[in-house]
C-alpha cells in the first residue's frame, strides 16, 4: 500500500471527472498525472494535473496497457478510473495490481460479484433483498414469452452484458415479443458482444434510488440516498438528495440493505446500490454501480464529505469515515451538448463563451473552458451543477437562479430544458418517476424577441467588425430594441 | 464574443453574442440559440434551390442521394454521427438533388450546407421554416 509520502495518482478519465479528482488531489497534497487521447491535446482536465502523460493508440482511454505504461513511465503509484470507460473492468483493476499499482476501487472480486448484473442479484437474494421477479436469462423468445406469463406483463427486457439502456426494450405485450426481442439481441450484442437477454416484470410507475456506499474491504457504511428517477434514454438528467418520494421507513430499509450488500461482497472503495421503488413503497435491488457515479456530488453536498478524498484514504489503507448526518437539500442538473427539442442530439463544437456563476451554494464540475471544445468522440456531458438548499424548494431555486447565470455558446444545450423541468409543477410537487421526462411534452421555450434582433444585427454586421459592445442601457445604441421587437420571430 | 445590455419594454436583459464563420450564437439568462444567415430565398423566388445544413457538428457516416435524384419529403439524404449518436437528416420537402456538398467519411461543421435541392415544381413556392439550421425535418437520433 502506498504511503502518505509516496503516493502519485494517474487519472485514467477525461472531462468533468477527472478534473474533479485532480482538484481533491490538489487538496490534500498528492502529486497527479493526467493523460490525454490525440484529439485532447488541449482539453480543460489538464490543466489541474501536476503531469501529462499522451495515450497514442487509437483506444485512447480505454487502453488499459497503454495507461499502465503511462502511470509506470510518469511514476505515478496509484490509479483513479473515474467513470465509465474502465471504471468497472476487472481485468483492468487486475492489471494494476499486477503491475504494481494501486487501483482507487473496488477489488476485481468485488466488480465480478456485483458488477456482473445476475450474480449481484442472486448475492442481493442471499441477504434477503427484494428483486424484481424475473431476470431468467432467455436465449430466444419464446422462453422469454414464457419468463412473461410467469411474472406477468409487460416486461422489460435487458441485456446481460451492460447498462445504458442499450438492448433495453419495454415490451407491454406478446405479439410485440418477437421483434423487439430481435432488436434488443443486436443491439446487446453490438454494444456488449453479448446478445443475451434478461427478462424482468416492468414496475411502473417507478422511482429510481440508489445509495450511496463506502467500503473498506470489511467493514461498509451507507451515506445516504439519491433520487435519479429524471432520466432520458436511461441517461440521468437531474439528481437530488434525500428523495422527495420515500419515507423514513423505505429509506432505512434502503440504507441497510446497501450496507449489508457491500459487506457480504467486502465491498472496498465508493460504489452505489441502485433501487426501483414501486407505487406502493415497495423496494426493488436493481443493480450496483461499482465506481463512483457522475451523481455522487449531490451527497457530497448534503454530508460535506468528500467521497473521492475517502477513496484515497480507503486506498492508502485508511478508517471508513463515520457517516456524517445529512444537512438539507442538493439536487445537480447535466448540462449535456445536446438539443432537447430534436431528439436530444448531441452537438459537439467549439466553446465560444463560457461564464459559470459562483455562489456559496453552488458547485460546478465542469470538463470544458472557453476556448475549448465538446468533442464528438467522447459523451455529451459538459458540467454539472449542483446547489444546496437548507429545504428542496430553496435548493431547487437557486439551481434556476444557477442556470440563468450560465452562459453557453457554442454548441446546442439543455439549459432551457433544465431550467423547465425545475420549474415544472411535476418537478416542484417531487412527483418525479422514470418514465416522467420522455411521457411528458416539453415544449421549445421561446427565442426572447431582442436575442432574435440582436442575431440579426450581428449578422447584418460585415464579418470581423465584432458585435460592438452597446454599454449599459443606451437608448440611442445600435442594440437598443425597438418596441416592436416582441413582434419578431426567429 | 461579447456581452451587450439591451432594454425591451423597460427591462434590462443581458445578452451575449458570438459570431462563427457560418453564424451567430446569441445567448439570454437561461438558453441560447445558434441562427445561421438570413435567408435570401423569398428574394430569390419560388424555386430557388433549399439547402439542408448540419445541425450539428459531426461525421458523415451515409450519402443516401447523388445529384439528380428525385426525393420526397421525409426521404432519407444521409446521416451524420456524433458523440455514438447517429442522426437523419431527411429532405424537407419533395425535390430534385442539386448537389451534395459533403462526402462520406467527412467531418461537417454546424450550419455548413450539405445538400442543395430543387424543389419539385408542383411544390414551388410552398411555405418552409425559417429556422437558422435548416434541414432538421423530421430526424431522430437513430
Amino acid at each position: 500500500m502506498a504511503g502518505v509520502e509516496t503516493m502519485k495518482v494517474l487519472v485514467a478519465n477525461r472531462g468533468e471527472i477527472a478534473a474533479r479528482v485532480f482538484k481533491t488531489l490538489r487538496e490534500i497534497g498528492v502529486p497527479s498525472v493526467a493523460v490525454h487521447s490525440t484529439v485532447d491535446r488541449e482539453a480543460a482536465h489538464l490543466d489541474l494535473a501536476d503531469e501529462v502523460a499522451l495515450l497514442e493508440g487509437a483506444d485512447g482511454y480505454l487502453d488499459g496497457a497503454a495507461l499502465i505504461a503511462a502511470a509506470r513511465a510518469k511514476g505515478a503509484t496509484a490509479v483513479h478510473p473515474g467513470y465509465g470507460f474502465l471504471s468497472q473492468s476487472a481485468e483492468f483493476a487486475l492489471a494494476c495490481e499486477a503491475a504494481g499499482l494501486v487501483f482507487i476501487g473496488p477489488t476485481a472480486e468485488a466488480m465480478r460479484l456485483l458488477g456482473d448484473k445476475r450474480v449481484s442479484r442472486r448475492t442481493a437474494e442471499e441477504c434477503g433483498i427484494p428483486v424484481i421477479p424475473g431476470a431468467s436469462v432467455c436465449e430466444t423468445s419464446d422462453d422469454a414469452a414464457r419468463a412473461a406469463d410467469r411474472v406477468g406483463w409487460p416486461v422489460l427486457l435487458k441485456a446481460v452484458g451492460g447498462g445504458g439502456g442499450k438492448g433495453m426494450r419495454l415490451v407491454e405485450r406478446e405479439a410485440d415479443l418477437d421483434e423487439a426481442f430481435a432488436a434488443a439481441q443486436r443491439e446487446a450484442g453490438a454494444a456488449f458482444s453479448d446478445p443475451r437477454l434478461l427478462v424482468e416484470k416492468y414496475i411502473a410507475p417507478a422511482r429510481h434510488v440508489e445509495v450511496q456506499i463506502l467500503g473498506d474491504g470489511c467493514s461498509a457504511v451507507a451515506l445516504g440516498e439519491r433520487e435519479c428517477s429524471l432520466q432520458r434514454r436511461y441517461q440521468k438528467v437531474i439528481e437530488e438528495g434525500p428523495s422527495p418520494g420515500i419515507g423514513a421507513t423505505t429509506r432505512a430499509a434502503l440504507l441497510d440493505d446497501a450496507a449489508r450488500l457491500a459487506k457480504r461482497a467486502g465491498y472496498r472503495s465508493a460504489g452505489t446500490v441502485e433501487f426501483l421503488v414501486g407505487p406502493d413503497g415497495a423496494h426493488y435491488f436493481l443493480e450496483v454501480n461499482t465506481r463512483l457515479q457522475v451523481e455522487h456530488p449531490v451527497t457530497e453536498m448534503i454530508t460535506g464529505l468528500d467521497i473521492v478524498a475517502a477513496q484515497v484514504a480507503i486506498a492508502r489503507g485508511g478508517a471508513l469515515p463515520a457517516p456524517p448526518a445529512p444537512r438539507g437539500h442538493a439536487i445537480e442538473a447535466r448540462l449535456n451538448a445536446e438539443d432537447p427539442h430534436r431528439g436530444f442530439m448531441p452537438s459537439a463544437g467549439p466553446v465560444l463563451m463560457l461564464e459559470w456563476p459562483a455562489r456559496p451554494w453552488l458547485r460546478i464540475d465542469a470538463g470544458v473552458r472557453e476556448g475549448g471544445e465538446v468533442r464528438p468522440e467522447y459523451d455529451s456531458l459538459i458540467a454539472k451543477i449542483i446547489t444546496w438548499g437548507s429545504d428542496r424548494e430553496q435548493a431547487r431555486r437557486r439551481l434556476v437562479e444557477g442556470l440563468r447565470a450560465t452562459t453557453l455558446l457554442g454548441v446546442a444545450t439543455n439549459q432551457a430544458f433544465l431550467i423547465q423541468v425545475l420549474e415544472s409543477d411535476m418537478f416542484r410537487r417531487g412527483e418525479t418517476y422514470t418514465a416522467t421526462l420522455e411521457k411528458t411534452a416539453w415544449p421549445e421555450p421561446e427565442v426572447p424577441a431582442a436575442a432574435v434582433v440582436a442575431a440579426r444585427r450581428a449578422l447584418a454586421a460585415p464579418a470581423g467588425a465584432g458585435t460592438g459592445d452597446a454599454g449599459p442601457a443606451d437608448r440611442h445604441s445600435p442594440w437598443a430594441i425597438p418596441d416592436n421587437a416582441g413582434r419578431l420571430r426567429p | 464574443m461579447t456581452f451587450v445590455h439591451v432594454e425591451h419594454e423597460g427591462r434590462r436583459l443581458r445578452l451575449s453574442v458570438a459570431r462563427t464563420a457560418r453564424g451567430v450564437w446569441v445567448g439570454w439568462p437561461g438558453g441560447s440559440r445558434f441562427f445561421g444567415p438570413e435567408r435570401a430565398e423569398s428574394a430569390a423566388g419560388p424555386g430557388a434551390p433549399a439547402e439542408v445544413r448540419a445541425p450539428m457538428t459531426g461525421r458523415v457516416v451515409k450519402v443516401a442521394v447523388a445529384p439528380g435524384q428525385a426525393v420526397t419529403t421525409d426521404d432519407l439524404l444521409l446521416i451524420l454521427q456524433a458523440m455514438k449518436m447517429e442522426y437523419r437528416l431527411t429532405a424537407p420537402r419533395d425535390g430534385v438533388i442539386e448537389r451534395v456538398f459533403c462526402a462520406e467519411g467527412e467531418m461537417v461543421d454546424l450550419g455548413a450546407t450539405l445538400v442543395a435541392l430543387t424543389p419539385a415544381p408542383a411544390e414551388a413556392g410552398a411555405p418552409r421554416g425559417t429556422a437558422a439550421a435548416g434541414g432538421e425535418g423530421g430526424g431522430g437520433a437513430a
